[in-house]
């Protein structure tokens, strides 16, 4: 399979809507933080390739719609999906609230899934209202990575994107693994399918 | 076919209706009724015969299997139904127990599509081999006879299954066999692809809403709800469209026909294809209108927005055909699962639309959704009605845009105007105070000047010595009034620097001598509104010895100070002018401190004295003081006198000529200063600038 990658993997990026989440996947997949140029597709469908361990990984990041009133709708988007990042505003205590009931969703449609959490607008410490104690407490309690980013400044973008990667990564090759251990029969014809098919949830 | 329907051509408008008279557009297909109507026509003559033949089996039958039975009556009706809108079909439906072979052949001549398909493969991929070519046919004839074997014993969802399952077996095959050895990984993938697309487009009559399915519902009800909703607009949904650029709307349009292209194609890449291409319309609409890059906050309105106006047919239909038979892994990711997930997002949100998620009120909702209340936008004429009703729709929104900025023009108008306004009146009074200023420094200037003299002449003591001045040399009394003159004079002689200190001299033993009680708070009072005096104290410092060369300039400069005072004036700087005048209240202050203040006020104290004090008084007052000065100081005095003598009688001896000319003081004043000041003004100008110059900032200190 003379593929331009090993892995591929799905991310989603949810949260509130004006939380960031748009900024955070351009500063990614761009190293760009405002409009200064015009896409060719929109930021809402970003794929770029990462080296982990000398595995080259293609990352696909879909962005969602934050806003209330699409709540309910946004299970399609979790079909196939490898990882989440959960994202809140450092400067609005209200995302941070929200990120339970992003948590929520997340548990409703997917079985097992890799998540991060993201306080992003980590920039203006005047600003800050989501201090880091209480987003470390409640990162620990769910047994989450928390991460505070700036996708403005670009502290700390990389370093997520990079993380939530190598927990996708780690838990497919450990699926993998127990797979060829257990059911040697369907391990054939499963490892023919197109990497990323491993671990989909829904 | 088409040779029956070509004459009739030219279709009556009402022809084209529903036999039924229900509004919407009947089909020949469906005996002229419209879809919904046919189908309820279908259902009563099905029922008809559902009686008869259960009138006929009932016997025979377990309850269990008659249900079953149903079923399967329901989905050949179906079917049958379905067959027939499709004319290829027409003659297979009539036999309706056709064997799965006969099915078969249909399908293969059914489909011009698929043998396009195949010489399409046979010219791409011939090069790789015959056999590549054999063994490629070989599965998809594998697989479409195995779907057809199923079509009519498994629920749709199960095909679906076995499709995803025959996909993943060619991907292994293609993977693995030998035959495809030889072929490079992009053709492999083209092979996926193409065996995808050549199955589904063989099997697309049979999966694409299939009978079994109440798909076909589905699709009547979300079309009916976009109908419904067709008041929707891009603010209803909160994103940014501008309807009436012609970008955007021609961008908007693009993104519409894509979507509605969705339903005339039949591989599901190739449906995606066209979802992918209404989306990056989108993203390119709203690219347009906030200029810059799209994120999904945005992006799911405006597709719902495109959708809503679309209105694209058998939407749900192609939707779940996709969902059901496309790759798996292709809807879940890449660019066109991402567009495909916001699809059925958006579709979803259509169907679930409430008044809150469109945040206005219940009320408001409901009055458009029953139609009490239209709402006229450009798109609904554009979409609707006609283009002269779009047209007119832009007009409005053009002069609507041309009236807010005509009122943001008449604001800027009226703003400048009253700018203008402003600026001139800040001007006049700019000009009004620098006038009040200038003249308010001139005025006490030169009304002190008067006053001086008018004081001067009222007392007796003056004009006594005005005339003794004549014959200064002689007595002794007279230099202390001079000395008076010379100090209301000196005032500006004290700008000048040197005067002083003798004068001081002279002076001090002056205070403590005359009236020590009343003469200081007279003074002090006086003093104010003169500003004369003040310079005087100003002046004070005591600094210069040279009295003696400067004094006759000084003489000069105290009158052309006097009346010059415009031109100097005019020349100092705002800071300059104000100097002095503060000095005004510093008297008050400064008496105590220094004794050199109460010796310039004192002498006076005479001539302000009489302002104040009733005229009657004056006199043994002048009289009492001058006698005390004469008396307490007579070495000085007569050092001093001397030298003023010598220095004073010429000048002094000068106005006294004129004095005499005018009766009246004030008219004698004005000249006796214009007088001198003429030579001042040529004589010691620089000296008198430097003085002036120098003086404020010893005001100042003090100050």
């Amino acid at each position: 399979m003379a593929r331009d990658y090993d892995h591929l993997f799905k991310l989603l990026i949810i949260g509130d809507s004006g939380v960031g989440k748009s900024s955070l996947l351009l500063r990614f997949s761009d190293n760009t933080f405002t409009g200064s140029y015009i896409t060719t597709i929109g930021v809402d469908f970003k794929i770029k390739t990462v080296h982990i361990n000398g595995q080259k990984v293609k990352l696909q990041i879909w962005d969602t719609a934050g806003q209330e009133r699409f709540r309910t709708i946004t299970s399609t988007y979790y079909r196939g999906t490898h990882g989440v990042i959960v994202v809140y505003d450092v400067t609005n205590g209200e995302s941070f609230a929200n990120v339970k009931r992003w948590l929520h969703e997340i548990e409703q449609n997917c079985d097992l899934v890799n998540k991060v959490l993201v306080g992003n607008k980590n920039d203006t410490p005047e600003r800050k209202v989501v201090l880091t104690e209480d987003a470390q407490r409640f990162a620990d309690t769910m047994n989450i990575q928390l991460f505070e980013t700036s996708a403005k400044d670009n502290i700390n973008v990389e370093e997520m994107f990079m993380a939530i990667t190598r927990l996708v990564l780690d838990s497919k090759l450990e699926m993998m693994k127990r797979q060829n251990v257990t059911q040697n029969d369907t391990v054939n014809l499963k490892q023919k399918n197109k990497p990323g098919k491993k671990n989909k949830c829904c | 076919m088409y040779a029956t329907k070509q004459p009739s051509l030219r279709i009556d408008q009402s022809d084209l209706m529903c036999k039924k008279g229900c509004g919407y557009y009947g089909n020949a297909d469906w005996e002229g009724y419209c879809s919904k109507c046919y189908r309820n026509h279908m259902d009563q003559e099905r029922q008809k015969k559902s009686r008869q033949s259960q009138a006929d089996h009932s016997k025979a039958q377990v309850s269990g299997f008659s249900k079953f039975e149903e079923k399967k009556r329901q989905q050949t009706d179906k079917k049958n139904k379905y067959l027939k809108s499709l004319p290829v079909f027409r003659k297979s439906s009539s036999a309706k127990d056709s064997g799965r072979p006969e099915k078969y052949i249909d399908m293969r001549q059914a489909n011009p599509d698929a043998d396009k398909l195949m010489a399409e493969f046979i010219s791409s991929y011939g090069e790789w081999g015959e056999h590549v070519r054999k063994d490629f046919f070989k599965c998809v004839q594998a697989f479409t006879t195995k779907m057809l074997s199923e079509l009519d014993a498994k629920p749709i969802e199960d095909l679906a299954e076995i499709a995803q399952n025959y996909y993943n077996l060619y991907n292994k095959r293609v993977n693995t066999n030998d035959v495809y050895q030889g072929v490079t990984s992009e053709v492999k993938d083209e092979l996926l692809d193409f065996f995808e697309r050549y199955s589904m487009v063989s099997l697309y009559s049979f999966l694409f809403c299939p009978p079994s399915t109440n798909d076909e519902e589905k699709d009547l009800t979300i079309q009916d709800r976009i109908r419904k909703l067709s008041w929707v607009n891009a603010h209803h949904l909160d994103c940014c469209i501008s309807e009436t650029s012609i970008e955007v709307r021609d961008l908007v349009y693009t993104a519409i026909n894509d979507l509605l292209g969705l339903d005339s194609m039949k591989a599901p890449q190739e449906k995606l294809s066209c979802v992918v291409r209404c989306c990056r319309s989108v993203v390119k609409v709203l690219q347009h209108c906030q200029g810059g890059p799209v994120s999904a906050d945005e992006f799911l309105p405006a597709l719902i927005f495109v959708v809503l106006k679309a209105n694209p047919a058998r939407l749900k239909s192609n939707i779940l055909y996709v969902t059901r038979f496309c790759n798996d892994s292709r809807l879940m990711q890449g660019e066109a699962g991402y567009y495909f997930t916001n699809l059925c997002c958006a579709v979803s949100f259509i169907e679930n639309l409430t008044a809150e998620s469109l945040n206005m009120p219940e009320q408001e909702f409901q009055s458009y959704m029953s139609g009490e209340v239209t709402c006229v936008s450009a798109w609904e004429s554009a979409l609707v009605a006609c283009e002269g009703m779009h047209q007119l729709c832009e007009h409005l929104a053009l002069l609507k845009g041309l009236l807010e900025r005509t009122a943001v023009v008449q604001d800027g108008t009226q703003k400048l105007r009253e700018d203008m306004e402003k600026l001139k009146d800040e001007i006049n009074e700019k000009v009004a105070s620098v006038l009040e200023r200038t003249p308010l420094i001139i005025k006490p200037r030169k009304i002190p000047i008067p006053i001086t003299r008018d004081n001067l002449p009222v007392s007796p003591s003056i004009h006594i010595p005005k005339i003794v001045d004549t014959n200064m040399p002689e007595t002794d009394e007279i230099t202390p009034h001079n000395y008076y003159l010379q100090n209301l004079s000196m005032t500006q002689i004290n700008l000048l620097d040197s005067t002083k200190t003798k004068l001081q001299l002279d002076i001090t033993p002056c205070l403590p001598v005359p009236n020590t009680a009343q003469m200081p708070s007279q003074s002090t009072e006086f003093l104010s509104p003169s500003g004369i005096d003040n310079r005087s104290l100003d002046s004070l410092t005591p600094d210069d010895n040279s009295y003696l060369g400067l004094s006759k300039i000084n003489y000069d400069i105290d009158f052309s100070d006097l009346s010059a005072d415009n031109s100097i004036a005019e020349e100092l700087t705002p800071e300059k002018r104000k100097s002095p005048t503060p000095s005004f209240t510093t008297p008050d202050p400064f008496s105590p401190v220094g004794v050199s203040c109460n010796i310039m006020q004192s002498p006076l104290v005479p001539s302000s004295g009489p302002m104040l004090v009733p005229v009657q008084e004056r006199p043994p007052k002048k009289d009492d003081f001058v006698l005390p000065f004469l008396e307490s100081i007579p070495k000085k005095v007569e050092e001093e006198t001397l030298l003023d003598k010598l220095e004073e009688t010429p000048i002094i001896s000068l106005p006294s000529p004129i004095k005499p000319f005018t009766s009246e003081y004030t008219g004698f004043s004005k000249q006796g200063s214009k007088i001198p000041s003429i030579p001042c003004n040529t004589g010691d100008f620089s000296s008198l600038n430097l003085s002036q110059s120098s003086l404020p900032s010893s005001s100042k200190d003090p100050n």
